[in-house]
């Protein structure tokens, strides 16, 4: 096994490893904040796969600078850069209204614990 | 027992991913090329801008970047909306204690150095890594230094709203022009200049100077609203 | 020329930026416009819609890069025929709510219309594009404004409804990106008939691994078991109006997402299933969940669930005639459902606890919206001659040229389901005695909600006696959504892939 492919194995098997964490989290954690931390830690996950999916041994960024147009053979994808941009972005939007639902939640009921607030369980 | 059944679950999801993304087959069958080429050929030879995904964040899927941006506002907007209250409180803050004079004077020598690189990085966006989400994330920043060390510190709502707004309609404005000039949405009409100048790339720079300022209005709106929440 | 289909996003997008400044030159202009906003988009996909129908699919690319490097807009009979009903119901869940907001503050009711116009902007978007992550993107949007619409009142529970929404919207958005990761990754490609072309090579497992990803991925705006969870919640605790609103446009976009992917990104033909298999279990578990609820939308929102089971049981026949009883069933119900939330929830008004004992001798008191409630219940329990019956005909007859007797049977036995539990309704409104004790003082509908739930009660009286007015636009779409060499060959416009 050469070092590209235990880069690739790292690489993948770190944001499976988050993703799979994250999950855990969601799903077993009863409190209001430790699940928003659960879907953040799912996001960065997948945020690292997507990066993942460009590498290229040897690569360098997708930026021209003057001297080096002829690099593009080395450049890695630069669309999943793209598209991890867009989808941090989204994941924070949905962060951000996630924990305003949770400072309301807590607002009424004075806690964060889900299984005193009656509709949550389920 | 939940947790057990849970770790089943996730063993069952972790196995799928695993002989998805951990395979050889997995990197030996992918079409490496794809659409890849084609980006980098046509940003430098029809946009003239320097940075690739810049490039294909404002241009090639600037339609994405709509979504995106629309995002964000809506965010803001629903955090204003989730939590509205009848009785208004907005005033004193009660999350923060008072900060330490050390704090404070740091804050006001940094805050502009801030913003000069919040301003640098979204203006060379189309140039150097980085571009309008960033820097207007940094500017955002500044601003939130500034809350913390200062609590009588205040920005008008009114103001960033504005900022907001006009960002918005910018960018919507661009593209219909584009689609005025040239046919179809978002599409470059302006002249794309000499690769690696300041001044190159149509209007992407343009756009992404708007973006820059919205983002930078949006973020620091999330941070001033959540703060001036009184538990 | 009116416009272009680019317009159905960004005019509501442009919209949207301008209303907070508006708002602070005349505030009644914040009500007014998003209503000019989408009467205008009604009208815009309409006209491209007949003009359509009479030449060709219009695919229109954006910012000057044709498919498959740009994102491209798709307006075919099938995507067009559905972004004119979705925006016509936002249009009526505007009209409905017009004065509705009145009594509310005005920052609330600026944000109020925003969340409801890019709603409605969204949901067309994931219909007309045409590429899977820009799809991803508009899901995101609508999802985060159903969240904000569902914890729109501060007084109930909403926010927990909102909650449980948002975390199964978001568990589901990261399937959805992996999908999309492992999609990218094989085939190097984003846009959907290039997805479609080059599909066989792929590997098949990692085909089937993807298509779980975009199930599930999916599922959550489609309401599919077991993702459908939150929708009985925010039903309930959302205002009224966003009830219709979710089930007369949110759910339609996530049916159609489903159904786009399974026929043309996976390219399968004949049928398909997985899709049956799904759509009989969401079908059954709805309806006799129904039956047990004793609050008026929490029984409406089971409902809905339940007949989306029937649509996914109709698609996944994979015939013409499966897919065309599919294309009749969304549209009777993208029409009829709102109505029974909108007219609903004038009945539960100044109920306390939206119980449906709490509506008794309702009819009697508020005879003209009751009336509306009846014939909104008799039309989606299938009982003739109103539009529900035709499209469930259609269903039992594609069925039968396939000679799934199982389905057969299971669509009698719920149409017997879904009247008993709308009796139960009808017969508290019409032969209890109003009775201050149990029951509530009527509220007074105004003006323009009852012109919003005529004209939907006129469209369903149409449809039902002039069935054949809307079958001739059904079958075009139906064999839009069929053939998929045709979809890629006007995408692609070479009939071939670009990408080696």
């Amino acid at each position: 096994m050469d070092t590209t492919e235990l880069i690739r194995i790292g690489v993948y098997g770190t944001s499976i490893l988050l993703i799979l964490i994250g999950l855990y989290a969601v799903l077993t954690k009863r409190s209001l904040i430790k699940i928003i931390i659960g879907l953040s830690i799912i996001d960065g996950g997948i945020h690292l796969l997507l990066i993942g999916i460009g590498y290229i041994k040897d690569g360098t960024a997708p930026i021209f600078s003057p001297g080096s147009e002829n690099a593009v053979a080395r450049m890695v994808d630069p669309v999943p850069q793209a598209l991890v941009l867009t989808a941090i972005v989204i994941g924070f939007g949905v962060t951000a209204v996630a924990l305003s639902l949770v400072i309301r939640l807590y607002r009424h009921h004075n806690t964060l614990k889900i299984d005193e607030i009656k509709n949550l369980k389920w | 027992m939940k947790k057990a059944i849970v770790i089943l679950m996730l063993a069952v999801f972790g196995y799928f991913l695993a002989i998805t993304f951990l395979d050889p087959q997995f990197e030996a069958e992918r079409n490496r090329d794809g659409v890849k080429k084609f980006y980098l050929d046509k940003t430098v030879s029809e946009l003239k801008t320097a940075n690739t995904v810049t490039a294909i964040v404002v241009n090639f899927r600037g339609f994405d970047t709509l979504g995106e941006v629309t995002v964000l506002f809506l965010a803001a907007t629903a955090l204003g909306s989730i939590l509205f209250k009848k009785r208004h409180h907005i005033g004193d803050r009660t999350v923060l204690l008072p900060a330490s004079a050390i704090v404070g004077s740091g804050a006001k020598l940094i805050f502009p150095a801030i913003t000069l690189l919040g301003v640098y990085v979204f203006v060379h966006g189309h140039l150097t890594p980085g571009g309008g989400f960033q820097g207007g994330t940094i500017i955002a920043t500044g601003f939130l230094l500034m809350l913390i060390a200062y609590r009588d510190f205040s920005i008008s709502h009114n103001i960033l709203s504005v900022i907001e707004s006009l960002a918005g309609i910018g960018f919507v404005t661009f593209g219909l022009l584009g689609f005025m000039n040239g046919g179809t949405f978002l599409q470059n009409f302006l002249g794309t200049g000499v690769l690696n100048d300041l001044l190159s790339g149509g209007v992407i720079p343009i756009i992404y100077i708007l973006v820059g300022f919205k983002v930078a209005a949006e973020l620091t709106g999330l941070i001033y609203t959540v703060l001036h929440e009184k538990g | 020329m009116v416009g272009s289909p680019v317009f159905l996003i960004a005019i509501p997008l442009l919209a949207a930026f301008l209303i907070p400044l508006l708002g602070m030159v005349w505030k009644e202009l914040v009500r007014i416009v998003p209503g000019l906003v989408l009467a205008y988009l009604t009208f815009l996909s309409a006209t491209l819609y007949i003009d359509v129908i009479n030449s060709d699919t219009i695919v229109e690319t954006i910012a000057g890069w044709r498919a498959p490097w740009g994102i491209d807009l798709v307006f075919s009979p099938l995507t067009g025929f559905l972004s004119t009903i979705m925006t016509f119901m936002g249009f009526i869940v505007w009209l409905y709510s017009y004065r509705f907001k009145r009594n509310v503050e005005f920052e609330a009711a600026k944000k109020y219309f925003i969340f409801l116009m890019l709603l409605v902007a969204a949901s067309v978007g994931i219909v007309i594009t045409g590429d899977i992550f820009n799809q991803f993107v508009f899901i995101e949007i609508t999802g985060i404004s159903a969240y904000a619409l569902t914890a729109f009142y501060t007084g109930r529970n909403s926010a927990e409804a909102a909650f449980k929404y948002l975390v199964m919207g978001s568990l589901s958005a990261s399937a959805l990106l992996i999908a999309i990761i492992i999609v990218y990754a094989q085939l190097g490609t984003l846009n959907m008939a290039e997805i479609a072309a080059n599909i066989d090579n792929m590997n098949v497992e990692y085909r089937i691994i993807a298509m779980i990803f975009f199930i599930i991925g999916i599922g959550v705006e489609a309401e599919i078991f077991p993702l459908n969870g939150w929708a009985p919640d925010a039903y309930t605790e959302a205002p009224g109006p966003v009830g219709g609103a979710f089930a007369g446009i949110v759910v339609k976009a996530g049916i159609y997402a489903m159904v786009r992917m399974m026929f043309t990104l996976f390219n399968i033909s004949g049928p398909m299933q997985i899709l049956i298999i799904i759509g009989m279990i969401t079908l059954i578990i709805a309806e006799t969940s129904a039956l047990r609820q004793d609050k008026l939308k929490r029984m409406l929102a089971y409902s809905s669930i339940g007949q989306m089971g029937l649509v996914l049981v109709a698609f996944g026949m994979g015939t013409q005639a499966g897919v065309f009883a599919a294309l009749f069933l969304m549209l009777n119900h993208a029409i009829i459902k709102p109505m029974l939330f909108l007219s609903g929830s004038y009945l539960e008004f100044n109920t306390k606890n939206k119980y449906i004992k709490e509506i008794t001798g309702m009819g009697k008191k508020m005879p003209v919206v009751s009336a509306i409630f009846v014939l909104g219940a008799l039309a989606i329990s299938g009982l003739p001659p109103f539009s529900g019956f035709w499209s469930k005909l259609s269903v039992l007859t594609a069925a039968a040229d396939e000679n799934m007797i199982l389905i057969i049977t299971l669509v009698l036995i719920i149409s017997l389901v879904e009247i008993v539990y709308y009796f139960r309704v009808i017969n508290r409104l019409f032969f209890f005695d109003y009775d201050l004790e149990i029951s509530v003082e009527p509220h007074k509908p105004g003006w323009n909600g009852m012109v919003a739930l005529f004209v939907l009660a006129g469209i369903i009286l149409f449809i039902g006696f002039y069935p054949s007015s809307v079958t001739g636009f059904l079958d075009l779409a139906a064999r839009d959504l069929m053939d998929t060499h045709d979809y890629i060959n006007n995408v692609l416009q070479l009939g071939q892939s670009i990408i080696q």
